[in-house]
């Protein structure tokens, strides 16, 4: 099975990702940042050439976000799911530009949403947000009732108005 | 797959031309209409009769639209409440997820979907129905849809309405095990067994945290806090809410009326939540010392000041623990050998263990509670002494006196009255039992004396005779519907709307049975006690002993004349306010003796009266050291 | 940018767009030299606005990030939560909620070809497809009383069984629909306009649409045999047969082709479940709402909707509200790199039907 022999090759090439194959069809490997891109040039040198998408997760209680790379093969129903922390107060990783070219948008959706800088990436504008000037909206820290009082606050409710 | 033949031609689409002749699909709205699916989800209905006010429709709402808003013309109810949903349609969204979490289904959805206004205020909308609304619901020939919005609504055009099977809420509740009837009336052993863990968690899980129970439960105890927190496996947490309220949770969660699972909300269309096994499973896995430190960090600093009590029932044992958190010193009078009252004396063995009567009055004499036995007042020690010692009183002798039928022979021997025997079972003396009984009565004592017979009897025969008859018809005895159900199943005959004529003797002069007429009714037009028989409709019922539970009086022997000239007594009962003060400020009064009728009333007096005599006695007492 | 380039917004407003959507393009004369893609205009923030509420309250709000098909966003989201929660569906909810997904395609399909013929200019098609769109919206008010949002696939099943005459009805409009497709092919399909407008637009190699993330038709359009249905069956597609159609060009016209395709395939699939519906209960009562807690861990899940591979990312940590909900919808990637590729050196009179033809549905985007 193909899972099986990709499991096998990064267990001896990265002896210390931690790898959960317990679910049918997803693998998924948790690995330390610095390793992260080279393991991702590893598996599209192996044939999983289709980045499907990149999540991050505000995990604010431990100080950290995590960024997860969805890997696909065209021909194949595997999933590899390839987990990463970085720290939340120096918020940067490097881009994954140059293995897979569609992370383009994803990373500046992440960077506009997260707050996270890319290295490599040339293109790091706002995607949905324009004239944008208070944290990243969506980490946890960010108040959306305080954000819509303090925007919107010339419109009143329906109690105050009568 | 073979591919489907990609032609092209600049021909072929003149062929379209035959649709000019061809009848259009579409046709003229508003000229023409076409009547919504009978599923459609478009604005709301409510059946006012039906809704309890619960706001469990606003609760679940996603988008927050739905307020609850008081009605001051709905006269409240205990167990409902008299709000209503108010609904914004400028968030609503159509869901429908209020319809399926409604308990008793009175929320639904209709068919109207139009509502054009200038007015953005005219979006906000109390939904009624065409029951109540008839100025806004116009029959379907009046109806006109130039003029549809809110205030113009079609009769009867329900739409997406409340399914049971689909409900969010479950309305099975979780069973609990009780041992079949051959079993359980070979001994007095616990009938109930109480909840496992898993099965109470389930249980839990189905509560919906309308409070409505918390309302209608005399003592308000904080049920929705203390099923949440069974769920979140916080034993400690339960307990310390529920001895907020509630000193006697071993005896409640057994034996108690269950005033709140009547007021449940998924018991409108489905079983309640059995809160009376929850928090029978809260305070039986947690142990005695740990109970014991979660209230003791209740306990405030000691007073100089000294209250009495006199009679160790639940109200005299919820007032002495209250007052002795609040840092007062109690003693309790108790005429008999062993605390508890009713409790211990009234309440069969099977329904109410010892152990867990103990255990309860354990835990509340650990807070410094004095209990003196065998000290009957006004024979082992003048009330006068009493008073002399004391800053405040509380009298909760409740009702210990029987009352008779007063019928021709029921003075003879092999009469008994229920009360009596009741109590010596409860000490452990051997009573003689008769081979066939006959109850007079149908409350909830009649039940206890005639199930706790019909042990003794299968020990001693065999087999089991006991009739029991009572002057209620079949649908109206006054006892609890368990309580008819399992003694029938035990082999109680039950013969309703009977009056008892007299006693029949053989010739022998022993006792050979009962002689009943049949009771038209009880009550007379202004309410009064005055039945009305048939004497020509006759019964007799086989027995050599006849036993009496109709009633109990109270037994003031103990005041002296001055109090008992000052204190306002109608139709036997004290008057007192809602703290329990009576005419006379330094003595206070609570339980049977004031307006019963249950333990969980009892325990909510004393809690009040704790309070009422916190009052009066005020916050000036010294503190010791 | 040169003298000559004119730096034009496709704004929101324009009569050629799809949704809100804008682009900015630099062109050169008629030809356009680079576009930028500008979404944004519908960002209401849901994935933020699904960790305020509980497991229960969150599915009426999943579907309306998708307003043409908004089936398939209620179905990933279930089978997140049921993956999550290990909830087993009852057979007969599966094969129901096979047929509202295939309904549900079908109408996105024909949402379409109106978008694609009103922008060719061919309005009498796009009227029939709209009309007999209309005739499913109403099959769908039946069965739930919703036309658009139908919020009818949840946690643990459907919500309500399927009303009488309802599998007569459906069976009524297919063969509507089938006796119609004569005069679609005629009128839109074998059209030679058709033909001339869209041969050769919009061409995308295999590398390059694997490279730049594309699912779905733009997949099929390249020969790739790639549909989600096959390779990882959910609901009741393990147990109907279907072919998944393909071409070879990877322009516009083979993409609109495979989408005539499709839509013959949906109508097969929906009366084969018909025929093998069992019997029995379609709802698996989930836990009181207010106090369902999901044990802590992560999924992903995916199904094909009819713009390409939909997944849903759904990380618990424990509690009764979701902690993270991250959508992967198609048209991220249609919209912005790939249309971004595809319009350098286009002629401006072909910037609707490129992205049409890609299936872009703005507030898929946006989220």
């Amino acid at each position: 099975m193909m899972g099986k022999e990709i499991e096998r090759e990064i267990k001896i090439l990265f002896s210390d990702a931690v790898i959960d194959s317990t679910e049918k069809n997803r693998l998924k490997i948790r690995i330390k940042k610095d390793l992260a891109i080279y393991l991702l040039e590893f598996l599209k040198s192996r044939g999983f050439n289709y980045l499907v998408a990149i999540s991050c997760v505000d995990w604010i209680k431990e100080g950290e976000f995590e960024l997860v790379y969805q890997i696909g093969k065209i021909d194949d129903p595997l999933r590899i799911m390839v987990k990463t922390r970085i720290s939340r107060d120096r918020a940067e990783f490097k881009s994954a530009i140059n293995v897979y070219k569609n992370a383009q948008t994803y990373e500046r959706e992440i960077h506009e949403l997260f707050g996270i800088r890319f290295e490599g990436n040339p293109r790091l504008i706002p995607l949905f947000l324009e004239n944008w000037n208070d944290i990243p909206p969506f980490r946890k820290d960010f108040d959306t009732r305080k954000y819509v009082k303090e925007t919107f606050e010339g419109i009143p409710t329906l109690e105050e108005s009568k | 797959m073979k591919n489907t033949a990609e032609k092209k031609s600049s021909v072929t689409p003149i062929k379209t031309l035959k649709f000019l002749f061809k009848k259009p699909i579409t046709f003229k709205f508003p000229f023409e209409t076409r009547e919504a699916s009978p599923r459609y989800r478009g604005f709301h209905l409510n059946d006012w009769e039906k809704c309890t006010g619960c706001g469990n429709c606003a609760d679940i709402c996603p988008n927050s639209a739905i307020t609850m808003i008081e009605i001051p013309e709905i006269v409240p109810e205990p167990g409902k409440k008299n709000e209503r949903p108010q609904i914004d349609y400028g968030r609503c969204c159509f869901c429908a997820l209020c319809v399926d979490i409604c308990p008793p289904g009175s929320l639904r959805l209709s068919r109207d979907y139009i509502h054009i206004d200038h007015a953005t205020d005219s979006f906000v909308y109390l939904p009624k129905d065409e029951k109540i609304d008839t100025e806004h619901f116009v029959k379907p020939e009046a109806y006109s849809i130039f003029q549809a919005s809110l205030n113009h609504r079609k009769q009867y055009f329900e739409g997406f309405i409340s399914d049971l099977n689909f409900t969010l809420f479950d309305p099975e509740r979780e069973p609990v095990e009780i041992l079949p009837a051959s079993e359980r009336v070979r001994s007095f052993i616990e009938e109930m067994k109480g909840y496992t863990e898993e099965q109470a968690k389930r249980e839990a899980l189905r509560c919906l945290e309308c409070s409505l129970c918390e309302e209608v439960c005399p003592a308000h105890m904080k049920i929705s806090d203390y099923i949440k927190a069974i769920y979140d496996e916080n034993l400690t947490e339960s307990v310390r809410k529920i001895y907020e309220d509630n000193p006697l949770p071993g005896v409640c969660g057994r034996v108690c009326t269950h005033k709140c699972e009547t007021a449940c909300s998924i018991g409108y269309r489905g079983e309640p939540v059995a809160i009376r096994w929850l928090k029978r499973y809260a305070v039986d896995n947690l142990e005695t010392g740990k109970i014991k430190e979660i209230i003791s960090i209740f306990k405030g600093p000691e007073l100089k000041r000294r209250v009495s009590i006199i009679g160790s029932g639940p109200s005299g044992l919820s007032a002495a623990y209250y007052l002795s958190l609040m840092g007062y010193q109690v003693v309790i009078y108790e005429a008999k050998a062993k605390p508890g009252g009713i409790m211990r004396y009234g309440i069969p063995k099977y329904r109410l263990p010892e152990s867990a009567l103990d255990r309860d009055i354990d835990i509340i004499k650990s807070m410094g509670v004095e209990i003196k036995l065998n000290t009957k007042v006004g024979k082992d020690i003048e009330f006068k002494k009493i008073k002399e010692e004391s800053d405040a009183v509380f009298i909760a002798t409740g009702f210990p006196e029987p009352r008779s039928t007063g019928i021709k022979g029921i003075d003879s021997e092999g009469c008994y009255q229920a009360l009596d025997l009741l109590e010596k079972i409860a000490s452990g003396e051997k009573i003689k039992v008769g081979e066939k009984v006959v109850i007079i009565g149908g409350g909830n004592v009649a039940f206890d004396i005639g199930r706790s017979l019909a042990r003794l009897q299968m020990e001693k025969f065999g087999k089991v005779n006991i009739t029991l008859t009572c002057l209620e018809k079949a649908g109206e005895m006054l006892a609890d519907q368990e309580e008819i159900e399992e003694g029938g199943e035990e082999g109680l005959v039950i013969k309703p709307g009977r009056s008892p004529k007299e006693v029949l003797f053989d010739e022998n002069g022993r006792i050979r049975g009962l002689r009943t007429v049949k009771c038209l009714s009880i009550f007379d037009e202004e309410g009064r006690f005055n039945p009305k028989v048939d004497e020509t409709d006759v019964e007799d019922y086989e027995g050599n002993m006849i036993v009496e539970a109709i009633g109990q009086a109270p037994d003031y022997s103990y005041l002296d004349k001055e109090i008992l000239d000052d204190l306002e007594i109608v139709r036997g009962r004290i008057v007192t306010d809602e703290y329990g003060r009576t005419k006379i400020p330094w003595l206070f009064a609570g339980g049977d003796i004031v307006h019963g009728p249950d333990i969980i009333h009892a325990i909510a007096d004393g809690h009040r009266a704790a309070q009422g005599i916190d009052m009066y006695l005020g916050s000036k007492s010294e503190k010791v050291n | 940018m040169s003298r000559r380039e004119l730096e034009l917004y496709f704004g929101p407003q324009h009569i050629g767009m799809v949704g809100n959507f804008s682009i900015t393009l630099s062109v050169e004369g008629d030809t356009i030299v680079e576009a930028r893609a500008n979404p944004g205009y519908l960002h209401r923030g849901f994935e933020k606005l699904m960790e305020y509420r509980n497991w229960v309250q969150n599915f009426p709000m999943v579907c309306r990030m998708n307003v043409v098909e908004p089936d398939s966003m209620e179905m990933v989201y279930a089978m997140a939560v049921e993956k999550l929660a290990e909830i087993d569906v009852p057979e007969r909810a599966q094969y129901i909620r096979t047929i509202v997904l295939e309904l549900s395609r079908l109408a996105s399909h024909l949402f379409g070809c109106w978008a694609y013929a009103n922008m060719l200019g061919l309005d009498t098609v796009a009227q029939w497809a709209m009309a007999y769109r209309d005739f499913i919206l109403d099959l769908f008010e039946e069965l739930m009383g919703g036309r658009v949002y139908h919020i009818y696939i949840c946690p643990g099943g459907v919500r309500r069984d399927l009303p009488q005459g309802f599998e007569d009805k459906v069976m009524n409009f297919l063969k509507a629909l089938g006796n119609h497709v004569p005069e679609f092919d005629a009128a839109f399909f074998n059209n030679r306009l058709f033909y001339e407008r869209a041969k050769g637009i919009g061409k995308i190699s295999r590398e390059e649409a694997i490279e730049l993330g594309a699912t779905g038709q733009v997949l099929r359009a390249v020969g790739l045999q790639y549909d989600i249905r096959k390779i990882e069956p959910y609901a009741a597609y393990a147990n109907v047969n279907f072919d998944v159609p393909t071409r070879e060009d990877g322009d516009a016209y083979s993409r609109i082709w495979v989408i005539r395709d499709e839509m013959l395939q949906s109508a097969s699939i929906i009366m084969q479940c018909l025929e093998k519906l069992p019997q029995g209960k379609v709802y698996k009562r989930t836990p009181n709402p207010f106090k369902w807690n999901i044990p802590a861990g992560d999924a992903y899940v995916r199904v094909e909707s009819s713009r390409g591979e939909l997944g849903l990312y759904l990380v618990s940590d424990g509690g009764n509200k979701p902690y993270r909900v991250h959508f992967r919808t198609p048209s991220f990637m249609h919209g912005i790199p790939i249309l971004e590729k595809l319009l350098r050196g286009a002629n401006i009179s072909d910037v609707g039907n490129i992205m049409i033809s890609l299936y872009v549905v703005a507030p898929e985007i946006d989220r």
